[in-house]
């Protein structure tokens, strides 16, 4: 296995050589390598591979880890299905007093 | 919409700790978390804790959670398990789902305790089944009772990789190797100690170079590394194992902190990004508290000494305590987290966290 | 290669000199006593209160080492099950002509019998010679850490650290 065949988002399969190539594009943030590659856009929404990337990034941009913020967090931030966020409201505290 | 006095996101044992406070003032409680059970990593922690008296040093992580869980029933915590906190939104609006629910739940007061997620180590073949996190490992085999392997190979060698090592052990598995890419164990040496007297090496100037096996983990090659952190040609060592275990630090989870516009700093020691709050564990943003790994990856207890921070400053915001009674105790909480911070391994957290750890005065 | 308890995970002679918790030779000659293996300063202090005779101090701040003060230590051994890191055991010199014993923690299932004879092991779990299980304290106040008492040939008992653990023991010679 060569080194750019590494998996580095598990949950979309995006190899080391795919966000690479990226960057080599052009891309500079979380967010533009999250769009050409979907690197982060799976089920664990980057949980396991952003900081990864980001190291990625500023390797190859020179731009401060600390510059490199995790790209915008929308809701759902955790799996949910669509039936029950487009669902009726329900209340889940039991009414007192 | 349902409108409560105080939410809590997490029921680990910031989340836990801040509840209690809480709710023991006074304040309507609700504990919000997405596993079926609270005590987060906590019900893991089959070793005695660190700490003085007061921490509840030389107790295990299973028993505090037990004494918190109490606690939280007799002070009336209301707790939802099973239950996501999938979004935050305008007006103190915290978006939850279940298996098959959803509900708005508007909250005078906010606490995030939402800990923290294990970094990876990308080395070829890192996603063959076999290759796990230490808290993965650690849930199969103190929660769930399942050993993954008989030969274990972990990589790290801070506190966590030690316990996780010890506690393979003691479930009965071969912990091959400890390797650590640092020149020193990472980890306190009283837990070193205890898994050398075990017969398990640990390699420090190593790490791993690749996993290896058909449909699961049947190997690994590790590597000396030389003074710069690369590996030395040659040196490489083929063992056999069948799990390989992840131990190389946490990042915060802040997603929720980041929806909610909170002002944010980059502290690579404390895991990266991490929200800014004073010694009311007060975010940027007002209503909004913080407390735990989230706010930086630390140890259990000093999780538990910032959440209840964030608990009486929640309750002496809304009124459930005076000013005077709240100063008090959380002077004597800052005093026992700075207990916690000294030392070669706390120093540093301590003076990370400092500049911005400043006054304790209820925003109004 | 660095020697240490930082680098290699075991204590070295040299750290054991400095350590306020070792006691010294001739308190050993004397009979039972503890001996504290805590050389780095990590907040925690549960065996100073744990000890019936106030012969273990470790004050404000509670990243102080533990200090042994061996004239009011016994050598019970009631510190060895409360210190969460595992590092005290207790050592008797006095035992008999041959034999020392060593106490010490041991969290593996299952446990030895008493009156086995097993591998010893030092602190890199290098066996180095065979013992014979006295005692096995493990009471509720232990909270599931058992202390077993050893007997060994004097001459290993500045080594003698644990036994060798359960799944260790078809293996190795």
């Amino acid at each position: 296995m060569k080194d750019k065949d590494i998996i580095i988002c598990r949950c979309e399969e995006v190899t080391l050589g795919e966000i690479e190539k990226a960057i080599a594009e052009g891309a500079t943030t979380l967010a533009e390598v999250k769009r050409r590659t979907r690197a982060g856009m799976g089920l664990c929404q980057g949980r396991t591979c952003s900081k990864v990337i980001a190291k990625l990034i500023s390797k190859y941009t020179g731009q401060p880890l600390k510059d490199i913020l995790p790209s915008t967090f929308r809701p759902p931030v955790r799996v949910v299905k669509l039936k029950i966020l487009g669902g009726e409201e329900s209340c889940f505290l039991e009414k007192q007093k | 919409m349902e409108l409560v006095e105080v939410a809590v996101i997490g029921a680990g044992p910031a989340g836990l700790a801040a509840s209690i406070e809480a709710a023991k003032a006074g304040a309507e409680v609700v504990l919000i978390d997405e596993n079926n059970r609270p005590g987060g990593q906590l019900f893991k922690q089959i070793h005695k804790f660190f700490g003085s008296k007061s921490h509840m040093a030389g107790i295990r992580g299973i028993n505090i959670a037990t004494k918190l869980l109490e606690d939280c029933e007799k002070f009336g915590v209301k707790t939802l398990l099973n239950t996501v906190a999938f979004g935050l939104f305008e007006e103190n609006r915290i978006g939850l789902a279940n298996k098959d629910k959803k509900s708005i739940l508007r909250a005078k007061r906010i606490i995030l305790a939402t800990g923290a997620s294990e970094n990876v180590l990308n080395f070829p073949g890192w996603t063959l089944p076999g290759v796990m996190g230490a808290g993965a490992l650690q849930t199969m085999m103190n929660v769930n009772r399942v050993l993954p392997g008989k030969r274990i190979l972990m990589i790290g060698s801070g506190n966590v990789g030690l316990i996780v090592s010890y506690q393979a052990l003691q479930a009965g598995a071969k912990v091959v190797a400890i390797v650590e890419a640092a020149p020193q164990i990472g980890g306190y040496g009283v837990h070193a100690a205890k898994i050398r007297r075990a017969g398990v090496p640990i390699l420090i100037s190593h790490t791993v170079k690749k996993v290896f096996g058909n449909d699961c983990v049947e190997g690994a090659v590790i590597v000396r590394l030389d003074k710069k952190w690369k590996p030395i040609l040659g040196s490489e060592k083929k063992i056999k194992v069948d799990v390989v275990c992840l131990s190389v630090g946490l990042n915060p989870l802040t997603e929720l902190a980041w929806m909610a516009g909170c002002k944010f700093v980059y502290i690579p020691a404390l895991g990266g990004h991490i929200p800014i709050h004073n010694w009311n564990m007060e975010s940027s943003k007002k209503d909004l508290y913080v407390a735990g790994d989230l706010t930086g990856v630390e140890e259990a207890s000093t999780a538990l000494e910032e959440g209840k921070l964030a608990g009486l400053a929640v309750a002496e915001s809304l009124g459930y305590l005076k000013r005077e009674k709240a100063s008090k105790r959380k002077a004597e909480i800052r005093e026992q987290l700075i207990a916690l911070r000294a030392g070669p391994f706390g120093e540093l957290r301590r003076k990370l966290k400092e500049p911005f750890m400043q006054g304790d005065e209820i925003r109004k | 290669m660095n020697k240490g308890l930082k680098f290699t995970g075991v204590i070295s002679e040299e750290e054991l000199k400095r350590c306020p918790g070792y006691p010294s030779e001739e308190r050993f000659k004397k009979g039972p006593v503890a001996v504290i293996e805590c050389i780095q300063e990590i907040p925690c202090n549960p065996c100073e209160a744990a000890c019936p005779f106030g012969a273990i101090e470790i004050g404000e701040p509670i990243t102080n080492l533990p200090v042994l003060d061996e004239k009011k230590c016994r050598g019970c051994g009631v510190c060895i099950s409360s210190c969460p890191g595992l590092a005290i055991f207790t050592v008797d010199m006095s035992y008999s002509k041959t034999e020392a014993v060593v106490s010490f923690p041991f969290e593996y299932l299952p446990l030895p019998k008493i009156g086995e004879k097993v591998k010893a092991v030092n602190r890199e779990g290098r066996i180095v010679t065979v013992g014979r299980i006295l005692k096995i304290k493990n009471s509720l106040k232990n909270d599931h850490t058992p202390i077993i008492s050893l007997a060994i040939p004097k001459k290993w008992a500045a080594e003698v650290r644990s036994i060798v653990i359960p799944q260790n023991k078809k293996e190795r010679k």
